[in-house]
């Protein structure tokens, strides 16, 4: 494919950008409405209590204070699954339990809401809040999943015996992998731990919701899947779906957390009781509390290999946490799983996850969802492997890494894949050969390390990965494009308007982003799993294909020319053969609208995709460490990712999003801890003054290499990049410590007191 | 979980006899807001609810810097960590200071947070106090009886808790000249990421005898790893009196470790302060010799 | 019980009613409807409540709004012309600095505090200068790349 380019692969300015950089920018915490209340909730001091008796009375009495909902008042709607999606495809027709009501009577975590409440202003309600008297029975709670799964652990939730929410085998299972790594020369295993790490949106959680006087319900919501979200509301609030219309504003931050409902139900809750609109924003420590954050996991990996370093099996157990609600947390292991075995060639492959019910806060889907848990395991073994095999971690890499043509990690074929030149080109980057396995001498030492991965692009074939576009030319040639992506900041309005303009050809400039409201958006499965510039991108590009056909067609008539003949660019219609013939895109609009034949044609191209491909993309990371063996500190000094994520759209775009996960990827890997005291179930680091995630100061110096070359199914060649840039960070982290200081560190986050034990002289 | 404020009543006296009449008069009902960058999170957490506040910073004559040969260097209480780090007297003569004000919080925060606010705060972590014990600072504590200077290796009891009684305000630190030849330095580490708490906050003066190179007085103090600032005296004995090496410096910073008494995080606590000791020393030998 | 304050917000004149209590985000948010300004981490942690008041960048999240009398505050919307964007805001748009935008206003005010005092910074200096601004999206390397792009570009305009 080596086609000429004028407006992909160019890095454009966002249409959004201006607006966010002068405040001008409208996020749902921004919006008022007249006569519109703020809504608050109360939220259980208790891990597992019952709820005996609410008294309202107090709170009632205070002047300002609307209404104020129990679990009573909320058991005429349905009960919902939060996390919205559910995988029909693997693992027997997978099914999340609607589980969770808007308010529950029993508390299954620290933080679940018991109550919420409406006044006209946040002070009264906040002090309204501090009148509600509550009566709890605590009741016997398990924090860690092994105690959950023990014989007498207290039932969190009905449908999960045992407290396991979901047994999740590996959905492309292989061979035998007990029996392989039974005859294999060289077997590696170890357990590896994972920590719950909170999402830290800029944006807390908010809603605001309305009724209108015809009984529609308008709901702001900052859900990346607001089709989905649109559907479980209706379902929740029992109303037809064309009752409910979702209005996606700007959105502060994301990164899956928005994946699924969040302060939604109870914000609408509080809007059906008063009738008046309803604005719901949850404070920081209600963000770290009350919503889902990253599955923390414990993983027991075993992978055998031959003695020329060839990869023969893999089997892993995964262990994870999942809350007091199921959440989207059961399909962290089934992804991570699919992921991380799906990565190497290797003939046998077998895993499973027990995903526990606990009484702490919800897991659930965060960048990279269960990879990046899955990749800081196999990622240590396999340099352990090349260590005991005597090859370096480069080529042992290089030796199993699969190949386009082979079947990729789901099941489908690997159209393409650069992981080669990713991994080659990161190690020119960071120096490898003069750096790594050098002998090391001092109180501070430096390392290197890598750590490779793979993704995807979209859901698809495991889940729905439907994306509608629709784009209609306008009488001076520009263009409306009608689409719903989430913009949580990932440059997709951009990238979307990019698509489109290459096809038309016209400039990015010439097209106008009309979205984030269901009543005139088509379907779409939302900004998820790393899907929105590859399926909607794809649907944006077949309906401006669709439309092109019709500017051609109407050019030649008008050209009285074959359309054949003509081609597209800078907004111009030209003949291949005689340059001369030619005619403005905008003409051709114009005259399509404006002819004065009776025929009002507004040229349009629709486009409704189910995606059945997936291109997976693959990176290389590598970072170099500096480790003081006196202090156990490790210092990151530089970090490289190298990404083959098909064509950059724009490249300014995707270096964002690998920049952006090198930031979560250092957190994950040092600094970010989510603590839940064992004793009491509180959660301990509910704000940044006790939960830390890296500052300018923490960063290192990055680089990033984009490979750029294109795959055969994405949009211009594009491949999925909104994830991928966290996965591999804390294992070439972990690695590199290795390579400074010859210990490894298993269990995160690296501490320096971990580091210190390790070394023998915490 | 609160965002907002309960309400308080508010004070805004002008003058510091003013200041200390309310103070005196709403007793424990009152709390004393200067720069707000620790007392307002107390209050949006719940911890405090004070029916009073006591905003003192439109007090004039309380931010200011002053240095003279005479009586050495005077910091009004309301001086803020940012005008005391860019301080040109503070900078040349009392560099360990200016790097502690550096220190602390983030650049809004040293903009906001006064010295006296990071002093009377209290808490083990802060990183004023064991400079300010290292130069020998004295506070002076204003109340409706008079005044009082007191020095401050006295003025802190136990984590949060000080000599300063209801009704009295710290309106300026005192400190003395340094030593003719003397230098010293702040070095700390934090708890997890480049801006935060401090896990271990060492503050070393030391003084030298020019012409035979032997240390003639050290004052070494610690934050953070017990529950108030502290000195490290018999680290000091080691040092004192001696020409300082390598292996002296290594067995000061050893007894230093011994003398502390953390809580949390313990061994690492003492195995930083041993660390930071050994570094702040060191660095302060080089700076002098 | 409400006091009146008066003070200057993007060089415009204010004289409200405030109750004691309220926090200055809260006035400029609710009041004004300068909703440039975020209200994030509400502990002073994540620098996205920053103003400058008198060309300092200050936390609007703890500071109590009667406490801004007789003060020059300066907020996002302070800062362009009309359509006109200052030179911080057009880099941080040139440059990709900005992604989901809800940290943006306290870099950019970070950012210009800075550079309305040194024109000239060094990558060290800046990285200081907005080590009390958090970003969750851009691992900081862009708004780095920004801030001193706008250096060069109103160095270039103050010295031609």
């Amino acid at each position: 494919m080596s086609q000429k380019l004028s407006v992909v692969g160019k890095r454009i300015i966002q249409p959004d950008a201006a607006a966010k950089a002068t405040g001008n920018a409208i996020y749902v915490s921004d919006i008022t409405i007249p006569g519109m209340l703020i809504g608050k909730v109360l939220r259980s001091p208790y891990p597992h209590a019952r709820i005996k008796r609410i008294d309202k009375s107090k709170a009632e009495n205070l002047s300002g204070v609307e209404a104020i909902i129990t679990p009573e008042d909320t058991a005429q709607w349905q009960k919902f699954d939060r996390g919205l999606k559910d995988l029909p495809m693997i693992a027997g027709g997978y099914t999340v339990p609607a589980d969770e009501g808007v308010l529950n009577e029993r508390a299954r975590h620290f933080g679940d809401a018991i109550a919420a409440l409406a006044a006209i202003n946040e002070h009264i309600a906040e002090e309204a809040l501090e009148l509600i008297e509550v009566e709890y029975e605590e009741l016997p709670f398990a924090i860690d999943p092994e105690e959950a799964m023990k014989p007498g652990a207290p039932q969190i939730s009905d449908f999960a015996g045992r407290n396991i929410g979901k047994h999740m085998p590996y959905a492309f299972p292989e061979g035998d992998a007990d029996k392989a790594l039974g005859g294999a020369d060289c077997v590696v295993e170890g357990t590896f731990t994972t920590t719950k790490q909170e999402h830290c949106t800029a944006e807390t959680a908010a809603a605001v919701a309305r009724i209108d006087i015809s009984g529609r319900l308008i709901v702001w919501s900052q859900c990346q899947l607001p089709h989905l979200a649109r559907r479980e509301i209706a379902h929740i609030f029992n109303m037809p779906v064309h009752k409910v219309k979702m209005i996606t504003p700007f959105i502060g931050g994301s990164f899956g957390q928005r994946g699924s409902l969040c302060a939604e139900p109870i914000c609408i809750a509080l809007a059906l009781k008063t009738g008046k609109p309803v604005k719901l924003v949850y404070s920081r420590e209600e963000n770290f509390i009350a919503l889902e954050s990253r599955t923390g996991f414990k993983c027991n990996l075993k992978i055998g290999f031959n003695k020329d370093g060839t990869l023969t099996a893999i089997q892993v157990y995964m262990l994870g946490r999942l809350g007091g609600y199921m959440g989207c947390g059961p399909m962290a292991s089934a992804i991570g799983m699919i992921f991380g075995l799906g990565h190497y060639r290797c003939p046998n492959r077998a895993g499973e996850a027990d995903m526990v019910m606990t009484n702490t806060p919800v897991s659930g889907a965060f960048r990279g969802f269960g990879n990046p848990a899955i990749m800081w395991g196999i990622e240590q073994l396999v340099d352990e492997a090349a260590e005991r095999l005597n090859i370096d971690p480069l080529t042992i890499r290089l030796k199993n890494i699969k190949r386009a043509g082979e079947t990729a990690n789901m099941g489908l074929r690997l159209e393409s894949t650069y992981l080669e030149e990713c991994i080659k080109q990161g190690a020119e980057a960071i120096g490898w050969r003069e750096k790594w396995g050098k002998k090391k001498e001092g109180a501070i030492r430096r390392g290197v390390g890598l750590a490779t991965m793979t993704h995807c692009s979209g859901a698809a074939p495991l889940y729905l990965d439907h994306s509608n576009a629709f784009i209609k030319l306008n009488e001076d040639g520009t263009a409306d494009l009608v689409v719903h992506p989430a913009p949580v900041g990932q440059h997709i309005w951009g990238a979307l308007s990019q698509i489109a303009a290459e096809e038309l050809g016209i400039h990015a400039g010439d097209i106008n982003i009309v979205t984030g409201d269901t009543d005139v958006t088509l379907f779409e499965y939302g900004s998820d799993a790393s899907r929105s510039t590859y399926v909607i991108g794809n649907a944006t590009l077949m309906a401006a294909r669709n439309a092109k056909e019709q500017i051609l067609a109407r050019a030649a008539e008008m050209l009285d020319i074959s359309p054949e003949e003509l081609k597209i660019s800078d907004r111009k219609i030209s003949s291949r053969v005689d340059p001369k013939k030619s005619i403005s895109v905008a003409e051709v609009c114009y005259d399509a609208i404006y002819n004065f034949k009776g025929e009002c044609l507004n040229i349009s191209g629709k486009c409704s995709w189910e995606s059945k491909w997936n291109s997976p993309p693959t990176g290389a990371f590598f970072a170099e460490v500096e480790v003081n063996t006196e202090t156990g500190k490790v210092t990151v000094r530089r970090l490289v990712t190298a990404m083959d994520c098909g064509k950059a759209i724009n490249p300014m775009a995707v270096e964002g999003q690998l920049e952006g996960g090198m930031q979560q990827g250092i957190g994950y890997g040092l600094t970010e801890d989510y603590v839940i005291n064992k004793d009491t179930g509180v959660v301990e680091t509910d704000n940044y003054d006790s939960y830390k995630m890296p500052g300018i100061l923490d960063m290192p110096e990055t680089k990033v290499i984009i490979i750029d070359e294109p795959d055969p199914k994405g949009p211009f060649g594009a491949k999925g990049v909104g994830e991928p840039g966290m996965v591999g960070v804390a294992p070439a982290i972990a690695n590199a410590i290795y390579d400074a200081i010859g210990v490894r560190i298993r269990d995160l986050p690296i501490t320096p007191e971990k580091v210190l034990d390790a070394l023998g002289s915490g | 979980m609160a965002r907002l404020l309960r309400p308080f009543e508010y004070r805004g006296p002008q003058t510091v006899g003013e200041a200390v009449r309310m103070l005196s008069e709403y007793d424990a009902q009152a709390r004393v807001l200067a720069g707000g960058t620790d007392l307002i999170v107390s209050m949006k957490k719940r911890q405090i609810s004070p029916r009073y506040i006591v905003y003192i910073k439109d007090i004039p004559d309380l931010n200011y810097v002053h240095y003279s040969q005479e009586t050495g260097l005077t910091i009004g209480a309301l001086a803020t960590h940012r005008s005391i780090a860019d301080s040109s007297i503070i900078k040349d003569r009392y560099n360990l200071l200016a790097t502690a004000c550096n220190k602390v919080g983030t650049p809004q925060v040293r903009n906001m947070g006064t010295i006296g606010g990071n002093i009377c705060k209290a808490g083990p972590s802060q990183d004023t106090p064991p400079v300010l014990l290292v130069l020998d600072a004295r506070l002076k504590l204003v109340s409706l009886g008079g005044e009082r200077v007191v020095p401050i290796d006295t003025f802190f009891l136990a984590p949060f808790k000080t000599v300063l009684q209801q009704g009295e305000l710290l309106t300026e630190i005192q400190i003395p000249n340094p030593p003719p030849v003397s230098a010293g330095c702040y070095k700390w580490a934090t708890k997890t990421v480049a801006v935060d708490e401090t896990l271990v906050g060492v503050a070393v003066l030391m003084s030298v005898d020019s012409a035979d190179g032997v240390c003639t007085d050290i004052k070494i103090a610690l934050g953070s790893v017990a529950p108030t600032p502290m000195r490290a005296r018999q680290a000091e004995e080691v040092l004192r009196g001696k020409r300082i090496d390598d292996r002296l410096i290594g067995q000061a910073a050893q007894v230093a470790a011994g003398e502390t008494r953390p809580r949390s995080r313990a061994d690492f606590r003492r195995r930083m302060s041993r660390h930071l000791v050994s570094e702040a020393i060191a660095e302060t030998w080089k700076m002098i010799r | 019980m409400k006091e009146i304050a008066t003070f200057m917000v993007n060089e415009k004149h204010y004289e409200l009613a405030i109750e004691p209590h309220m926090l200055l985000v809260e006035v400029l948010r609710d009041e004004l409807g300068l909703t440039g300004t975020k209200h994030s981490c509400g502990i002073g942690s994540c620098g996205a409540c920053t103003v400058l008041i008198d060309g300092r960048p200050v936390l609007s999240c703890l500071t109590l709004a009667l406490t801004v009398r007789g003060k020059d505050i300066t907020t996002i919307e302070g800062l362009a012309q009309g359509t006109t964007l200052h030179p911080i805001q057009k880099a941080f748009v040139e440059h990709g600095a900005i992604q989901c935008g809800y940290c943006t206003p306290g870099m950019i005010l970070s950012a210009k505090a800075l550079l309305d005092k040194n024109l000239n910074p060094t990558d060290k200096e800046v990285k200081h200068a907005l080590s009390g601004n958090l970003c969750r999206c851009t691992g900081y390397v862009k708004i780095i790349d920004a801030v001193l792009a706008a250096a060069e570009a109103m160095s270039k305009e103050a010295h031609p």
